[in-house]
């Protein structure tokens, strides 16, 4: 269409709107989603679902700003001596959306779902230490547990949003299909009002929440799924909270009313090294390896400061786990051919290394497609290895290609990815040996016992020394090379405020403090 | 009539049945499998359970067989990741697709029929080379690029529009509102449309205003207009009926890209979502559904003709 018949279009329907009083209520949050969620804690199975639930239910407990649990639905709780049942005294007086009340009943179902893998429950896994639920009373409930453990607490805040047992029992929960898109209710401090596929679901203010008075009268989660879209929304005043990439830093920081938040949150990133690979069995190739990145560079270049130099697999900002007096990762291409040389990687006349029967230090890295930083970064680390002489090359993948068909069946040398952990320091999943998602195949005797006590250990003193000494072992036998703790590029229109210093994921566990700027 | 009736619904079955074999095999050979498995932090046993839930853990033509048979009984599935019914997933998103491809398509027709005819009668003249150059510029500019451009330009430097969604964030806001967040995209979308149409247009008025029953009309003393109007138009629209016919799956799959840029709920955006995310029965069911309409409006269009042009006769089919 040419461009004046436009400009007349517009400028008729500028008029109509004029009178149709268009525009959202101006005390509400309005975050973009890039897909219709599943609005039920124990089915989520992405992102967008697992943000929203946070605001529509509560769990048990919920992280503070430092990510130490916090009670939420538990007023208090007690462990047994033996570690192995955990009380739990539930707040009284707590409504659901619906206003009935919550109860111990509630915990138990809730539970029961998660624990039980033909449910469609994605939280199993993370409860697979606990035995079972029982109601002592109608406002106490205590978990069995087959072995003491120490992340229980804070997984509770995690993921864990309890469900209406009153609304779900007796039905398979995948079949709740009204339920799990637009009837949800949760003890959240905002309900559903309506949700409409592929557009929007807009909560509203809950006069009966538990806890603080809220101070927006709607939170929105806009189905938007382009992220360029979703910026674009941003800057034309149409979302107020947008989770950018640092490639979209530039035209975000210019734009006026948006301020760029860089909060910490429990994620490494990594490239991992396949350890079925001979290559790379021996602690001193992947020492080596270690020293040969220059991860300034990438934090500077590719990620465009938000990022934290790493020292090991555990998040800086699990602050009281996290040991900052060990040495930032030196970046030293001489030492790193010198181990290489003394673990019989010799270099030819052009520098490439070789082993002893001639065959060259080859490897490719997988990174998934479509993510610019990340793709950035395998260049670089590209760069950096083949400055000591290894042969690397490239291979971009779908996501779930990459995963599914490499990572999981161990067909690859090394791969960019990242693991977003809950807050706690347990890596025994990821770094143990015969783990499920032990995908580098990492094995360590002195790491196995570290990292199993570290999740057996309630002293929390206790528990940070073995951590350290897990840190300290990292060091010498690094399971993964660790590139970066990312911090997460949040665009925020400077209306909002009160927003925690947290990752999303976190920070929406406190929708209720967040106000509109008057 | 009847029996030409019966052998084009025998062809429509097969072609479907084509179409959908065709797109079960693709999508499961795709790599990588339903996205709902590729969370690495999901152990075995979560992973075995979610592949018993979904009937993954069966060959691919059992699966196929028992798809077959339960769309034979009605029964479309449900989504992979969304968690319910395909055809409320379907009915959910149809409306907001009917209502963007079907006003783009009413645009496009409104255009390219009375600009194409004019064109032709005014070979060469400013009107023909402003309109032959802007239906250059719209073909060639890809549609996400012209979606992202029409963002910038008129919903955050002259803020006249919303920059996307099918109603205001708080609400529905009315009819006006969902017109007002229907423009843009309606307009991105039809920019392609409108000018390959007008290039039809314009070359098949020509054409027949070549027609000896033109020259007819015209020794007869018949007015230029009436000419126009009765003679050129109705003949001239029978390649463009046709190429209307092909449109109508390309504003589906086209409008997937301005659904997405726009964040407009439509069944294209759910389309590509569900293949990106390996979602097979809703791909099955959106494929049928769209292959459904394709067939369906081609046989409208064949019956078309019939009324268009007096010189097509069943017989001759």
């Amino acid at each position: 269409m040419s461009t004046p018949r436009r400009v007349v279009l517009a400028a008729s329907l500028v008029a109509l709107v004029a009178c149709s009083g268009e525009g959202p209520g101006p005390n509400a949050l309005r975050i973009p989603l890039i897909n219709d969620p599943i609005l039920n804690p124990v089915l989520a199975p992405d992102i967008g679902s697992v943000l929203i639930n946070k605001v529509l239910f509560s769990a048990l407990v919920r992280p503070d700003e430092h990510l130490r649990p916090t009670p939420d639905l538990a007023e208090s709780w007690t462990t047994s001596d033996d570690g192995l049942a955990w009380t739990f005294a539930l707040r009284p007086g707590v409504r659901w959306h619906d206003g009935e009340p919550f109860t111990a009943r509630d915990v138990k179902f809730t539970f029961d779902q998660a624990l039980d893998v033909k449910s469609g429950s994605r939280l199993r896994s993370d409860f697979a230490a606990v035995d079972g639920v029982d109601i002592v009373d109608s406002l106490t409930v205590r978990f069995r547990l087959k072995a003491p453990f120490a992340p229980f607490l804070s997984l509770l805040g995690y993921n864990a949003g309890i469900l209406p047992e009153h609304r779900l029992r007796g039905r398979k929960l995948t079949d709740a299909t009204d339920f799990n898109r637009s009837a949800a209710i949760g003890t959240g401090p905002f309900r559903i009002v309506s949700a409409s596929s592929g557009s929007a679901i807009v909560l509203e203010r809950y006069p009966g929440y538990h806890g603080a008075v809220p101070a927006l009268d709607q939170v929105i989660f806009r189905i938007v799924p382009d992220v360029n879209a979703q910026v674009a929304q941003l800057l034309a005043g149409e979302l107020d909270l947008v989770p950018i990439e640092p490639a979209n830093l530039g035209s975000v920081e210019r734009a006026p009313g948006v301020v760029v938040a860089r909060n910490p949150i429990v994620q490494h990133v990594y490239v991992g090294f396949n350890q079925l690979r001979p290559a790379f069995k021996p602690a001193l190739v992947r020492q080596a390896l270690d020293l040969a990145i220059d991860r300034q560079a990438i934090i500077d270049g590719v990620v465009k400061g938000a990022a934290d130099l790493p020292r090991g697999t555990i998040p800086m900002v699990l602050s009281g786990y996290f040991d900052g007096s060990l040495p930032a990762p030196a970046f030293a291409p001489d030492s790193a051919r010198a181990l290489l040389a003394r673990a019989g990687w010799r270099p030819d006349a052009e520098g490439r290394l070789h082993d002893a029967k001639g065959a060259p230090f080859a490897l490719t890295i997988l990174v998934d497609k479509g993510n610019p930083t990340r793709e950035q970064a395998a260049l670089a680390v590209q760069q950096d290895l083949r400055r000591i002489g290894i042969d690397v090359s490239i291979e971009t993948l779908e996501f779930a290609t990459l995963v599914r068909d490499r990572v999981l069946p161990g067909d690859y040398d090394a791969v960019l990815i990242w693991w977003t952990t809950p807050p706690d320091p347990d890596q025994y999943s990821f770094y143990a040996t015969g783990q499920d998602n032990n995908h580098v195949r990492y094995s360590n005797a002195r790491v196995d016992s570290l990292l199993g006590a570290g999740r057996a250990t309630l002293d929390t003193v206790a528990r940070r020394g073995i951590y350290a000494a897990f840190q300290r072992e990292e060091m010498t036998d690094p399971p993964v090379l660790v590139l970066f703790y990312p911090r997460e590029l949040l665009a925020v229109s400077a209306r909002i405020a009160g927003l925690p210093a947290l990752g999303l994921r976190d920070a929406l566990r406190h929708t209720e403090r967040l106000s509109v700027k008057r | 009539m009847t029996g030409f009736l019966l052998r084009r619904a025998g062809h429509a079955l097969t072609v479907i049945l084509l179409v959908c074999t065709a797109t079960f095999m693709l999508v499961h050979l795709a790599p990588g499998g339903p996205a709902v498995l590729a969370d690495p932090k999901l152990s075995v046993e979560e992973r075995t359970a979610i592949e018993e839930r979904l009937g993954l853990d069966r060959p691919v033509l059992a699966q196929y067989g028992l798809w077959l048979a339960r769309v034979a009984r009605g029964d479309l599935g449900r989504s992979f990741l969304y968690e319910v019914p395909n055809l409320r997933a379907i009915g959910e998103r149809l409306p907001n697709t009917a209502l963007l491809a079907g006003t783009s398509l009413f645009l496009s027709v409104l255009l390219a029929v009375p600009l194409g005819l004019w064109s032709a009668a005014h070979r060469g003249g400013w009107v023909d080379r402003v309109v032959s150059g802007a239906a250059f510029v719209a073909m060639a500019v890809p549609t996400f690029w012209l979606a992202i451009g029409a963002i910038f330009t008129f919903a955050i430097a002259l803020p006249l529009f919303p920059a996307g969604g099918a109603t205001a964030a708080g609400g529905s806001g009315g009819v006006l509102g969902r017109l007002y967040h229907l423009a843009m995209p309606a307009v991105v979308l039809a920019a392609v449309t409108t000018a390959e149409l007008l290039r039809y247009m314009r070359s098949s008025a020509q054409t027949a205003r070549q027609q000896p029953f033109i020259r007819v009309a015209r020794a007869k003393g018949v007015r230029d207009a009436a000419i126009q109007w009765r003679h050129v138009l109705r003949t001239a629209l029978i390649p463009v009926v046709t190429v209307l016919g092909i449109q109508i799956p390309r504003l589906v799959g086209g409008a997937a890209i301005t659904e997405t840029v726009f964040a407009w709920p439509g069944l294209g955006r759910l389309g590509i979502q569900a293949a990106l995310g390996r979602d097979y029965p809703l791909v099955m069911a959106i494929t049928l559904f769209i292959s459904a309409a394709v067939v369906i409006v081609n046989l409208a269009i064949d019956l078309a003709y019939l009324w268009i042009d007096p010189r097509i006769r069943m017989d001759q089919r």
